[in-house]
């Protein structure tokens, strides 16, 4: 349009509308149509376009008297100088055709305001539920006759008030949106106060049980919504400010909640206990937040939640935190679930319930076992299973109730290793490593029994057994404990299954890593091993001079097995030939090795011959020596017996008392059997009798019991200390330099999984390694260690 | 220590009062060494050595003895002499005498 020069053009004819049409040629005609527009009466489409044609006409109307620059200059008043300039530079850059639209924008803005101030003398009288009304449907009115003005001035919106908005004036918005202002200046503001204190007054009825009628709130609602608009710029319906629904409504709503709530929570604890109060305070929750789904704005959600919660929880915490114990003691997981949910929602709410629960399981625990102590010191599956019932149920508990949350997960574990590692039976016992080794018996007695092998149940029992496992401080020793009783197991063939021994081990092995099973793995192989090396010795045997009796062996590894070295022993020259056979075929099966035998972990089969009936006995290798001896002479003095044998004295007593008390043997008259002397004398009994004709009269033979701990208990004291030294040279040679405080620390942290170290044998093995040149104290630091290369 | 009478014995034919019928036996074995840690990797014979071990060949991992009677991980031995043909304990002539199986 610019490039033609307007003095070409005679107003009428052209096309483009470029003539000039004052304001008052229009204006008549298009104030009747926006009367029409804003009483709601029906438009056809030709009047509609008769409007807009209205508008377009004035704004491209050419300024040939320059009296249509009377408007901005004359308005210039209170705009200020900025608008001259505007002027100014228009002048200059087009050079005839304007863009007039200020006027015509001044004349809206008039109409607007009388028609709302019309409108408010109607309502500024009613109250309540009526306000309501009256002003949602007000406003529904006015904001669709708005939005068909809107389009009658699109023209005016495109180019003057585009312009006038890029050119950065304030006061001039798109005619929708002067509507809103208007509105929010000529109705929302003398009527505002009356409306929210309705809505308010509505929810509160709501909130009391009543059914109301929530449209008339949500209506309110989304025209404070509305007319939060967002007055800079000309994008002001894109990004909403919500300034009026907050300073209108939602802060004074909040204050209203807020009081409301306490009054209620305050009433309804004082008559009811807190349990119920739970509930309803559950519900009050899932209500306020419906609310804010089904009227409110979606941003009030956050702030409603926090404030509720404040009142109805945080507030009342303190008697929370009290009932929390009850609910434990009673069992009551359901409410104590609830109390979990609605604490949770509270910013560090929950470190006083963790802490309650974590006491209470210890007590619960401790009190479990202190009830069963005296039984359960000697009854590993007992014990175990008394553990494992407080586990189960707290565990169900932390699972169920409270989700899982990491926090109570830690304090259940917390609370397990506590009572676990620490109660009346490792008191009684005066030992904290009781509980790794009656857990080991478990597994001992477990494995031994035909039931491991249904594989549902075993799936079920390792798993338990693990559970202890985990929380056991002293892995080390329930691995020695352990070691022990399978390489018992093995050697005698008591195991129930292999199955369920391999999926034992491969636990072990996930949760302690391969080093902690590798000397029972190399158990299990050896039995492997010498089932084969049985086979190629019968093969052996038969196909040069048999044996006269059936001779089987098993060969183990020294170092992986944890048996005692062998007991000085007299063979009896009938096993000379078993014995010497199998050592002159093993010498050639292999080369640099050598054999000890384990007497005392061999056995055997004995026919009789002398008794009533022929019995086979079952027996160990000391008692065939023994009964043997008889084949020669009937009455032998202990003495002799222990020459002829060339067993220790003790041991020899220990298999005689045995015989003795299975009647198969007797003492001559008047000898007290448990003060037996050198000089007395043993014979045969030979009226001995037995319903079975195959007995069982082997009893393994205790190596002075409290002896054998004591050695056990050492050798786990020694690998300790070794375990600890290699621990402080990892760190060190890590650190080069370090302060004996986190050198503590970092040995603790290392070897946790394994042991618990204990302060004092630290220190003494960092004493030995400063002697073995390991490390050295740096002069001048007291507590500062460095690493030798 | 008195007789068994003749007239019994010849009751019982050659039996005996007590035959043995069955024996299951049990033994260790262990290399036969004079020293059961290995000089060069400080690790008990019987036991795999280090490289072994972390390399999970516990199997394979035998005994070396030589001409000095000084025994070691064969494998450690054979790192060993490629670099030095002498036992580490005794600076003799490292001749294999034997190794395990």
């Amino acid at each position: 349009m610019s490039r033609r020069p307007s003095g070409q053009y005679n107003a009428g004819n052209n096309p483009h509308g470029l003539r000039y049409i004052s304001l008052d040629q229009i204006w008549d005609d298009l104030q009747q149509g926006i009367y029409q527009v804003y009483t709601k009466q029906s438009m056809e489409k030709s009047r509609y376009m008769e409007l807009y044609t209205h508008v377009y006409n004035y704004c491209t109307s050419v300024d040939q008297s320059g009296s249509s620059r009377q408007g901005p200059t004359n308005s210039s008043s209170s705009t200020g100088r900025s608008s001259i300039a505007r002027g100014q530079s228009r002048n200059q850059g087009t050079t005839g055709a304007y863009l007039v639209g200020l006027e015509l924008y001044k004349k809206l803005r008039q109409y607007l305001r009388s028609y709302l101030s019309d409108i408010l003398q109607s309502g500024k009288t009613l109250l309540g539920e009526d306000v309501l009304l009256f002003y949602t449907r007000q406003w529904k009115e006015y904001q669709f006759s708005s939005r068909v003005l809107n389009g009658v001035c699109s023209y005016l919106n495109r180019h003057w008030v585009r312009r006038e908005c890029d050119e950065g004036r304030k006061e001039i918005y798109e005619i929708y949106s002067l509507t809103l202002v208007i509105w929010r200046e000529n109705l929302f503001r003398p009527l505002n106060k009356q409306v929210t204190s309705a809505v308010l007054n509505l929810i509160e009825k709501e909130r009391n049980g009543e059914t109301i009628n929530t449209q008339l709130i949500s209506g309110v609602l989304q025209s404070y919504v509305e007319l939060g608009l967002n007055e800079s710029g000309w994008s002001f319906n894109k990004i909403q400010s919500l300034s009026v629904y907050k300073d209108a409504f939602e802060t004074k709503f909040l204050e209203d909640t807020e009081r409301y709530y306490i009054a209620e929570s305050q009433e309804f604890l004082s008559e009811n206990p807190v349990m119920e109060y739970m509930k309803k305070a559950e519900t009050r929750l899932l209500e306020e937040e419906r609310r804010v789904q089904s009227y409110l704005h979606k941003s009030t959600q956050e702030l409603l939640s926090r404030k509720c919660e404040q009142v109805l929880i945080e507030r009342h915490l303190e008697q929370f935190h009290a009932e929390f114990q009850n609910l434990l003691n009673d069992d009551k997981n359901e409410d104590l679930g609830r109390m979990f949910k609605l604490v949770s929602k509270i910013q560090d709410g929950l470190g006083e319930l963790k802490s309650l629960l974590e006491r209470h399981i210890h007590t619960q625990g401790d009190s479990v076992i202190q009830q069963c102590a005296d039984t359960a010191i000697n009854d590993p599956k007992l014990y175990v299973q008394t553990i494992l019932q407080v586990h189960k149920k707290y565990d169900a508990l932390v699972g169920k109730s409270f989700e899982c949350d990491s926090g109570f997960v830690a304090a259940l574990d917390k609370a397990c290793g506590r009572f676990i590692n620490k109660n009346a039976v490792t008191v009684a016992a005066k030992s904290s490593s009781k509980s790794p080794e009656l857990l080991a018996r478990y597994c001992d007695t477990l494995l031994k029994s035909a039931k491991v092998s249904e594989d549902a149940e075993l799936e079920a029992t390792l798993k338990e057994i693990m559970t202890v496992f985990r929380y056991i401080e002293d892995k080390d020793v329930f691995q020695t404990f352990y070691s022990k009783m399978l390489a018992r197991r093995l050697v005698h063939h008591t195991s129930a299954s292999d199955d369920a021994e391999a999926q034992m081990i491969s636990r072990l092995k996930q949760t302690c890593g391969f080093e902690y099973t590798s000397k029972l793995q190399k158990m299990f192989q050896d039995i492997g091993v010498s089932k084969d090396l049985n086979e190629r010795f019968r093969a052996h045997i038969s196909s040069t001079d048999s044996l006269d009796l059936d001779f089987t062996i098993q060969v183990l590894s020294s170092g992986a097995w944890p048996f005692q070295q062998s007991i000085v022993f007299r063979l009896p020259s009938e096993l000379e030939k078993s014995y010497q056979r199998f050592t002159a075929f093993y010498a050639q099966q292999h080369t640099g090795r050598k054999l000890s035998w384990l007497y005392q972990m061999s056995k055997g089969e004995i026919v009789t011959n002398c008794f009533k009936n022929r019995y086979t006995f079952q027996a160990s290798t000391f008692q065939m020596a023994i009964l043997l001896q008889y084949n020669t002479a009937v009455t032998y003095t202990v003495q002799q017996l222990a020459d002829n044998i060339q067993l220790k004295m003790d041991t020899l007593l220990q298999v005689l008392i045995h015989l003795l008390k299975c009647k198969i043997l007797q003492c001559k008259e008047g000898v007290d059997v448990s003060n037996l002397k050198p000089e007395h004398e043993i014979e045969l009994f030979m009226g001995y009798k037995s319903k079975k004709l195959r007995v069982n009269i082997n009893k393994p033979i205790k190596m002075e019991q409290k002896q054998e701990q004591e050695t056990t208990h050492r050798h786990i004291e020694e690998d300790r200390k070794m375990l600890i030294q290699a621990a402080i040279v990892r760190i060190m040679k890590t650190r080069k330099q370090q302060k004996h405080q986190q050198l503590l620390s970092e040995v603790f942290t290392q070897l946790s999984a394994r042991f618990k170290p204990r302060v004092p044998v630290i220190k003494k093995c960092i004493d030995i390694l400063i002697e073995k040149e390991y490390l050295i104290r740096v002069e001048g630091e007291k507590d500062t260690y460095q690493y030798l290369a | 220590m008195s007789k068994i009478d003749d007239t019994r014995k010849g009751d019982t034919s050659n039996e005996q009062l007590f035959t043995l019928k069955k024996w299951n036996a049990v033994a260790v074995w262990s290399w036969d060494v004079e020293c059961d840690t290995c000089a060069i990797c400080r690790v008990q014979v019987m036991d795999a050595c280090l490289r072994c071990q972390a390399d999970n060949k516990q199997d394979g991992c035998v005994v070396v003895w030589g001409e000095c009677n000084h025994s070691f991980h064969n494998c450690c031995m054979s790192l060993w002499v490629e670099q030095n043909n002498r036992c580490p304990l005794c600076q003799k002539e490292w001749v294999i005498q034997g190794t395990g199986k």
